[in-house]
């Protein structure tokens, strides 16, 4: 489609406090990532200088082969839910929307101790069994996403598309997927490389041909304890990851081919009786997919060797009370849920800036692009990088209740600016124009034409951090800290021991993050759709 | 629409304030009676010690923990000289020479040395930790299941390659988990340069290989749900099994311990080169090979405390798994060897 007078590629013309949000951050990047990385990569070759660099490249090879695998898999699966949940309202809809989100949110070691105990007699640890579980975890990528982007298209486009005589699939391929194909790409990219740089998943479901570069470097750090050969196998991983980003960047940056976008579409409520049994059957498949595996854990929340029992879950206050476990499980329960606010707030305010940041200044896309690099740093090499520059004196913030949310932030960061932009360019600026012309300031203009869908996908991102935050293992078990230990860490240690008690509670606290999290969710959708009616 | 700008502005002020406040409060937390104590997510000590110390000696204790003991370790390397805590505690023997080279630690052992057992008293990384705590490394077996099946329960790791034990026995992998590295130690140590013919015929007698101790024994093991009536575990697993049991509480476990091939894992405790507070995290080495301490040891983190004649629970005495002659091997041995040991041990398994 030719390119339309005012929707070129270049920064809007826009008041000069919009101009500067790149800056946000640009700063928060080079002080709370830049500055770890480089402290751990300095003192990692401080300690020696001989590495090795040949089997990780083979190990990369085979990674991404499964990177690619898990991809296309949850591509597939994911698309029609994306489709049916932004385009239908249903009772329900918000439901399976959050149901949905929850295995991303999940502790991976929880998930993989789930699908052990369903398919653990069928399938042997394997490539299919780490693809079928990179699969679940990830379609709340795609869908949200996805989804995301697709809440904001004309339904009317798909209306005549289907009244000029195409087929669904039809209507589809022509109308739908160019208008998605942005988010699309910088979604299977993001999910890509989740799976790329796996850890807990293949560790528990996999075996020699699934090892990941994240696992390798794992293996290095801490039980190796060699250094320099870490620090090589995180900066490959880095460079791999950048590599894929700059692709999907590439696909997602590049301006679509954009209709008269209405801006609100209202989602449509089911008319006909064939769509009425689609929108039921992927709605009610979607769940049935999600739950089935976390029944298990149900079950092990609410039964012993002596059958059913509620034991499990009344021991939630009392396991390990008056020891320096800190506290009951519910306390962890009460710091995972403070570390998610304040996460949701830090990476959903950088998330946006980032993004607002591509549209107003030459300097946002760069920034949005290393924003992203969080995506590829190994969790081991992060963890240890915050602990080294901000868990001792000088700068010791483990007594505040800020270090982990701010690790949790910059893994987030890059979800959110994944979120909120593709939303963002799919926006026709014409908006901005037309009220500019119309003689509202610059502000106005701008807030006019984009604050509206910013308030829903910042909601959104936000909402998507603070999962993040409840669920996230990897680089908070690297971080030393001091205080009540977050659910995932609670969770881990309880299994960690014998015993039908440490394995009861941890199935009971991890139903409590799934219930939360769907709670979470839900909530955070429902403000959303308030906003968009009023 | 100047709600937006509002709310941007809000979020922005909420966040800055955040950052003023955890700042101030670093400052305030440095006082010169404040130990803290850099140690793994599997420590646990009751309450009631941290208080009793605080009597004692005026020492407020910090306690921050750094994920598994690899975890801190390698936090504790890349931190030397400059460290996090003021002393460290739960490195055990496969990964001191790493810490010691590495200068990690003040030269300082508890002046309470001479209480610690015999055999591991010389166990000081030449003169920088102290021994808090020993374990073994051992297979576990389901007795259920062997009553069941009529089978005779394995008494010696050779039986473990004969057929009639074939598809008996999961282990974890040494590269993912500390007690697999204990295991296949272990059988270094006792079959020498064999150790891999050893692995090959348990390989083809179909032993299982775990990622983690928490997929070993939590699901494949039979005792807890899975088929497996053999797996590496703790000398401690079965008393473990009572104390963290449904309520009723059972007076007997259904499971025992192997007590050949076991490897013995020693913690230790030492103060960290480089910290303000040398003589405060010495008495903190002091107070955990202390009486109490060391009587607390059994009951919170299921190993044996290093102290003699520290008296033991019953759970401990009656079902603890009494190793005779645990293996072990030099720690400047096993850190020389250990990626060479690892790779073979990949190779032969096809991991």
């Amino acid at each position: 489609m030719a390119q339309r007078v005012g929707a070129g590629d270049g920064p809007l013309n826009t008041p000069a406090w919009l101009r500067w949000m790149w800056v946000v951050p640009a700063v928060f990047l080079v002080a709370l990532l830049g500055v770890p990385i480089t402290t751990v990569l300095q003192r990692s070759f401080d300690v020696g200088n001989s590495f090795e660099i040949a089997p990780q490249l083979s190990i990369a090879f085979s990674a991404a082969g499964q990177a690619l695998l898990s991809t296309f898999l949850a591509v597939c699966i994911g698309l029609p839910i994306a489709g049916v949940l932004s385009t239908y309202s249903f009772k329900g809809r918000a439901l399976t929307q959050a149901i949905i989100t929850v295995p991303f949110v999940l502790p991976t070691v929880v998930i993989a101790l789930a699908f052990r105990e369903l398919l653990g007699s069928i399938l042997v640890p394997g490539l299919l069994l780490v693809v079928i579980a990179h699969t679940y975890i990830n379609l709340a990528v795609i869908v949200r996403i996805v989804g995301a982007t697709w809440q904001q298209l004309d339904p009317r486009t798909v209306i005549v598309a289907r009244s000029l005589g195409a087929s669904p699939f039809r209507a589809f391929m022509t109308v739908t997927f160019p208008q998605l194909r942005a988010s699309l790409a910088s979604a299977a990219s993001v999910v890509f490389i989740f799976c790329f740089t796996s850890l807990g998943v293949v560790l528990v479901l996999g075996d020699s041909s699934t090892r990941t570069l994240e696992s390798q470097i794992l293996r290095e750090t801490s039980l190796l304890l060699d250094f320099p050969t870490a620090a090589i196998t995180a900066i490959l991983q880095l460079a791999m990851v950048s590599f894929v980003l700059l692709l999907g960047a590439r696909a997602s940056l590049k301006r679509t081919a954009k209709g008269a976008i209405l801006r609100f579409s209202s989602l449509s409520p089911w008319a006909s009786p064939s769509q009425r049994r689609y929108v039921l059957f992927i709605a009610t498949t979607a769940c049935l997919i999600v739950l089935i595996p976390l029944l298990s854990l149900a079950y092990g929340s609410l039964h012993s060797s002596q059958g059913w029992t509620l034991e499990w879950w009344s021991s939630l206050t009392s396991v390990d009370s008056g020891t320096t476990r800190l506290g009951s499980p519910l306390g962890a329960i009460a710091t995972s849920f403070k570390y998610a606010l304040i996460t949701g707030v830090i990476a959903g305010t950088v998330g946006a800036c980032a993004a607002v940041g591509v549209l107003t200044h030459r300097l946002g896309r760069a920034v949005a692009l290393i924003a992203l690099a969080p995506l590829g740093v190994s969790a081991a090499t992060l963890g240890l990088g915050l602990m080294l520059a901000f868990g001792r004196p000088p700068l010791d913030l483990r007594g505040s209740d800020l270090l982990l949310p701010i690790a949790h932030s910059i893994v987030a960061v890059p979800l959110v600016i994944a979120v909120v932009l593709p939303t963002l360019l799919t926006t026709d600026r014409r908006f901005a124009i037309a009220a500019s012309s119309l003689g509202a300031s610059l502000t106005r203009a701008f807030l006019t034409a984009y604050g509206p869908i910013l308030r829903i996908v910042m909601i959104a991102a936000a909402g998507l951090a603070a999962c993040v935050s409840l669920g996230e293992f990897g680089a908070a078990s690297f971080l030393t800290r001091s205080g009540a230990p977050t659910v995932p860490v609670q969770i881990i240690r309880l299994l960690q021991r014998p015993g039908e008690q440490s394995f009861g509670v941890a199935c009971a606290l991890a139903m409590v993050l799934v219930l939360g999290t769907i709670a979470l969710v839900a909530a955070i959708d429902a403000l959303g759709n308030r906003k968009r009616t009023r | 629409m100047p709600s937006v700008l509002s709310k941007i502005c809000l979020t922005i002020a909420v966040s800055s304030s955040l950052l003023l406040a955890a700042c101030g409060s670093s400052q305030q937390a440095a006082g010169p009676a404040t130990v803290t104590l850099l140690t793994h997510d599997s420590f646990v000590v009751s309450q009631a010690l941290i208080d009793q110390l605080k009597t004692e000696t005026g020492i407020t204790l910090k306690i921050t923990t750094a994920g598994d003991a690899g975890a801190m370790v390698a936090g504790a390397v890349l931190a030397s000289g400059a460290p996090s805590a003021d002393a460290m505690f739960g490195i055990d023997n496969t990964l001191l020479t790493k810490a010691v080279d590495a200068r990690v630690f003040s030269p300082y052992t508890s002046k309470n040395l001479d209480s610690v057992i015999p055999a591991l008293q010389k166990d000081t990384g030449d003169g920088v930790v102290t021994p808090i705590d020993y374990g073994d490394v051992c297979i576990n077996i389901d007795d259920a299941w062997f009553a069941k099946n009529k089978l005779a329960k394995p008494t010696s790791l050779d039986q473990l390659v004969d057929p009639a034990y074939k598809d008996l026995l999961v282990v974890e992998d040494p590269a993912t988990s500390s007690p697999g590295l204990a295991f296949m130690l272990a059988t270094i140590a006792k079959y020498g340069d064999q150790w891999t013919k050893y692995w090959d015929k348990l390989n083809q007698n179909g032993v299982k290989v775990s990622g983690s101790w928490t997929d070993a024994y939590e699901s494949a093991f039979s005792s807890t749900g899975g088929t497996y009536p053999l797996v590496v575990s703790y000398a401690t697993s079965p008393p473990a099994e009572i104390v963290y049991a449904e309520n009723p509480k059972p007076t007997k476990p259904t499971t025992s311990v192997l007590t050949d091939g076991c490897y013995r894992q020693v913690e230790f405790a030492g103060v960290l080169r480089g910290t303000q507070n040398e003589q405060a995290a010495q008495q903190v080495v002091d107070w955990l090979l202390s009486e109490g301490v060391q009587a607390d040891v059994p009951l919170s983190m299921f190993v044996f405390p290093a102290r003699t004649n520290t008296p033991l629970p019953e759970v401990f005495t009656k079902f603890a798994a009494k190793v005779p002659r645990p293996s072990q091997l030099p720690a400047s041995g096993v850190n020389a060897n250990l990626k060479k040991w690892l790779s073979e041990w990949g190779q032969v398994m096809g991991r």
